[in-house]
């Protein structure tokens, strides 16, 4: 059998060894359209940082790849799937047969459509070639547009590197799709402690300066820059899969095994669209964790195994100098429109928060900054489980404390939901 | 499915939460007893008067592997899981997912550190060693109800009862 992986990221790398591990004998082949061997996307802002050696990105070495008997084909971009005729045809014109294909490419970086965004000076932090480009750069002012989990990483990065470090956010808050307003405007007063200063609700309308960038323009000033780094998002690469007449939504329509809508074609990672594993309703949370828990279910398949993916999960955390904070699940603003009591509990002490928002009485997500963040796990554990929040909070000073083995998690749990507890 | 061949068990019953385990583990580790430095947190719940010894259990299907940005999460021979310090970059992920929010975190450098089982230290884990109330034992793993012991379990069943 011949196994054709495109992709050569965390999702398909996963899938490549997931397979070699348990099948010894068939022809994995990997196509990557870029030049490395695999590398950890996530590492990247603190590579930029100078945190961690180039050599501390990769997750493989070239001789891994040999080791396993998995070809890997770099700067090989597949262009085209032909599925009648089971052909993938690359960049380069070569034609590979499979008789397995696996849809793992990821994602695209946005750009939003703004005057200048191609100039020289705009970078963005997705891949090794660009971000070592950013690290080679010399510059003393830096605006980031976007603020997402990469953006105030990056931000963080620049910071460090002795930048003069701006961030301009479109909607209300940083972080938006991560976190609510009350959690982002804590993590915005710390980034400004820590000498970021962040603009929110503000339009970039044009990148200045021919050819190298001078300044951004929004919609409420002008900052004047030498560097800028684009960090709107990732949007699923959906072009490949539609060559093949696969269906697509968002990203790549998959269903619970992983497969697509064209007979031995799976997909995994960044470029497909899943379900919430809590809630079951169509979501994309473009996360590591998610990646290769899909994978792992895409070579079980491929292998006749009945494997049934259980759906993904949001959790994310950001870090910034000595400011920790977490969330997962749901926010309250996308509870907001969802029938049923939702309910919001919220903790504060000092400069730590905790923010629980339920939903008839069960956890359905929830953030937190400082040392609140440390029993996140509890918090996640309740999501995953259903338990029942309200019945937890009547009888948990009754629960007994012999056999306390499997109760202390729930008696702990209880006592963070409890607002008259010291914490 | 493989098993540990070891494994740490809590009795938060007999716990008093005297920190003499900390100290050990500290000891073990870092050389000094600093309690800060220990790999095992110790979770008092004053209302039902007991102590919860926290430590890594080193999960089969171990979370916090999959969300470390910098893959610091390795799972070694004796299947704990430890964080490889050269790359910790101290975003706590793995704290955060953990269901018991287990890893601790070194004060001085801020990664996250586990339980590694002593990694085979002849004199056995120091942490059990120390503690008097037998709050903390070691358990081989054929005395666990793992999968490979439901599955003899189902085997015996069979063979009483014939189908």
């Amino acid at each position: 059998m011949k196994i054709v992986i495109i992709g050569n990221g965390i999702a398909g790398n996963k899938v490549a060894f997931s397979l070699r591990e348990r099948d010894k004998q068939s022809d994995i082949c990997i196509l990557s359209a870029e030049a490395y061997p695999e590398y950890d996307p996530c590492s990247l802002p603190y590579f930029l940082g100078g945190e961690v050696a180039r050599k501390d990105l990769f997750r493989k070495k070239s001789v891994d790849y040999q080791q396993h008997g998995i070809e890997l084909l770099p700067s090989n971009k597949a262009v085209s799937i032909d599925p009648d005729a089971k052909k993938v045809t690359t960049g380069q014109g070569a034609e590979i047969g499979y008789d397995k294909l696996v849809l793992a490419h990821g994602g695209d970086l946005f750009f939003p459509p703004i005057e200048g965004i191609r100039s020289e000076g705009v970078f963005n932090c997705k891949q090794l070639s660009e971000t070592e480009k950013l690290k080679a750069h010399k510059g003393r002012r830096a605006v980031v547009i976007g603020s997402g989990a990469i953006g105030i990483e990056v931000a963080e990065a620049l910071k460090k590197m002795g930048y003069e470090v701006f961030i301009v956010e479109l909607l209300g808050w940083i972080l938006p799709t991560l976190f609510d307003e009350t959690t982002a405007r804590r993590l915005e007063a710390a980034l400004d402690g820590y000498g970021i200063q962040v603009f929110t609700g503000e339009k970039v309308l044009r990148i200045q300066g021919d050819p190298k960038v001078t300044a951004v323009l929004t919609d409420r000033r002008e900052i004047p820059c030498d560097t800028v780094v684009v960090a709107t998002g990732v949007v699923p690469g959906t072009g490949l899969a539609k060559t093949a007449g696969i269906e697509t939504g968002r990203g790549i329509k998959v269903n619970k095994k992983m497969e697509t809508s064209v007979p031995d074609i799976y997909a995994c990672g960044d470029c497909v669209e899943t379900f919430d594993a809590c809630t079951d309703e169509t979501a994309m949370f473009q996360l590591k964790h998610n990646a290769i828990e899909q994978a792992e279910i895409v070579a079980r398949n491929i292998l006749g195994e009945n494997a049934s993916y259980l759906g993904a999960y949001a959790f994310a955390r950001t870090h910034f100098f000595a400011t920790h904070a977490v969330t997962f699940g749901k926010t309250m603003r996308a509870t907001e429109c969802l029938l049923g009591k939702s309910e919001l509990i919220e903790r504060e002490n000092g400069k730590d928060y905790l923010r629980v928002v339920l939903l008839n009485g069960r956890v359905i997500g929830g953030q937190a900054i400082g040392r609140y963040a440390d029993a996140a796990g509890l918090l996640i554990g309740a999501m995953w489980r259903k338990d029942d929040m309200d019945r937890l909070r009547s009888n948990w000073r009754q629960l007994p404390s012999s056999g306390a083995v499997s109760f202390w998690p729930a008696i702990s749990l209880a006592q963070l939901l409890d607002p008259n507890n010291r914490l | 499915m493989e098993i540990r061949r070891e494994q740490l068990l809590i009795d938060p019953e007999k716990c008093t939460g005297c920190g003499r385990c900390l100290m050990a583990c500290a000891m073990q580790h870092c050389g000094s007893v600093n309690p800060s430095l220990a790999r095992i947190k110790i979770l008092p719940l004053p209302s039902h008067e007991i102590h919860v010894p926290v430590i890594c259990m080193a999960c089969e299907d171990a979370p916090c592997i999959k969300v470390c940005p910098m893959n610091a999460r390795l799972r070694q021979a004796n299947k704990t899981v430890v964080t490889n310090a050269d790359v910790c970059i101290g975003c706590r992920a793995c704290v955060y997912i953990c269901p018991v929010g287990a890893p601790a975190i070194i004060p001085y450098t801020c990664q996250t550190m586990t339980c590694d089982l002593c990694e085979g230290d002849p004199a056995g884990l120091w942490c059990v060693t120390a503690c008097d109330e037998g709050a903390l034992t070691i358990s081989k793993s054929d005395r666990l109800t793992s999968d490979k012991t439901r599955a003899r379990a189902r085997l015996a069943r069979l063979d009483t009862k014939p189908v």
